[in-house]
């Protein structure tokens, strides 16, 4: 028996609960803050922090790996934010903000390889844990982007490849912010490479199954 | 009697607050809107047009925080609309034959989103009067794109492309291209 249109205004306007301005950026917010909680326990009981946190935090290569993967974090929140979470999504012309710091970063790596002898630049662009740093930065990606979609299955993106590609690049960069609590890497040229590395497998892996699960 | 976007949008601040009256109220003024939104587009059964009508109001409903109160409420409901009629396509998995796909693609309550801050006319200026033409017969004036056709001495074809083209240069505009 099909529900009549007028029972159905009449049973969706029974339950209308009142929805703030900033319903939308909470909504979000909530889905990264919640994953990059559930990202901070993985590193921290699992892979463990790393052991020369003190010293680290005092480093500029410490605040340069969390300057470059907080800032593609919250340029890729302000995307799903401000573009792809509604049903008429703007320009994203301002996506070129992205390049800034890759930018920097790429030029400190380039100064550390200019004022480096050369035997040792294969050992600063490796690092010790090149093998599985981007394979890391993806799965600890993965509850911050569990809880993007949770906020975007409640919200409207029709652009559902971008939708994606934005929150795993979100995701991915968030979770490689945690995961310099544990990362003993220094090098800039090792961060451009492998944590980029990690940050587009998540937004790759956003884009494939974005269209899949955010569907509405 | 289509409300207008200023009366549509107040109705869906009130529910934004927890007016249910206010809503219930948005709610059923939607129906002809949405009916005559994909009677035009769907050339199918008058099941479907129903169903999707009642789809779309759900989804008005739950989604509701998706939408920006700085914006005209028209764009975003029929953004909502287009989603949803697409949806249906790729759920029945049907094709959409080229010639239709232009009724779907254009911007139904454009003009009520545009007139809310812009003047329509200055905006029509910008596309070439052929353009300008075929938007206002089609668009403003309410004529069939065959009368719209006679009029201007063209093809229908030619009606719709001018239509297609010249809002989407306006669209570029205002988006501040």
């Amino acid at each position: 028996m099909k529900l009549n249109t007028q029972q159905l205004i009449e049973s969706l306007s029974r339950d209308v609960p009142r929805v703030g301005a900033n319903a939308l950026a909470k909504r979000i917010g909530f889905g990264i803050v919640g994953g990059c909680l559930v990202t901070t326990v993985l590193v921290i009981g699992v892979l463990g922090v790393r052991s020369d946190w003190q010293l680290a935090v005092l480093s500029f290569s410490f605040w340069m790996k969390w300057t470059y993967t907080v800032s593609l974090g919250g340029i890729g929140t302000a995307f799903a934010l401000a573009r792809l979470a509604r049903p008429i999504s703007g320009s994203l012309r301002s996506l070129w903000l992205l390049a800034i710091p890759v930018v920097m970063v790429a030029g400190v790596g380039i100064h550390e390889l200019a004022t480096a002898p050369p035997d040792t630049w294969r050992a600063l662009w490796l690092g010790r844990s090149w093998i599985i740093c981007p394979w890391l930065v993806l799965t600890l990606a993965a509850p911050i982007f569990a809880g993007l979609l949770w906020a975007f299955r409640t919200l409207a993106p029709t652009r559902l490849r971008l939708a994606g590609a934005a929150a795993g690049l979100a995701a991915g960069a968030w979770g490689a912010a945690v995961y310099c609590l544990h990362c003993p890497e220094t090098s800039a040229i090792f961060v451009i490479t492998w944590y980029s590395l990690g940050i587009i497998l998540a937004s790759g892996a956003g884009a494939v199954i974005g269209p899949r699960l955010m569907r509405w | 009697m289509a409300e207008s976007e200023v009366q549509l949008k107040t109705w869906m601040m009130g529910g934004l607050e927890g007016d249910a009256a206010a809503h219930a109220a948005l709610l059923r003024a939607l129906v002809p809107l949405l009916h005559s939104f994909y009677r035009r587009r769907l050339h199918g059964t008058k099941e479907d047009v129903e169903d999707l009508v009642q789809e779309t109001l759900i989804t008005v409903h739950t989604r509701r925080a998706s939408y920006d109160r700085n914006r005209p409420f028209t764009a975003w409901l029929y953004a909502v609309a287009r989603y949803r009629m697409i949806d249906h396509y790729r759920r029945r998995r049907l094709s959409v034959s080229i010639e239709d796909l232009e009724d779907i693609l254009i911007s139904e309550g454009f003009e009520e989103a545009v007139s809310a801050s812009l003047d329509v006319e200055n905006l029509l200026n910008t596309v070439s009067p052929k353009q300008a033409r075929a938007i206002r017969d089609t668009h403003i004036d309410g004529k069939s794109v065959a009368e719209a056709a006679v009029g201007a001495c063209i093809g229908e074809s030619d009606v719709k492309i001018s239509v297609y083209r010249g809002l989407k240069a306006i669209t570029s505009r205002i988006m501040g291209a």
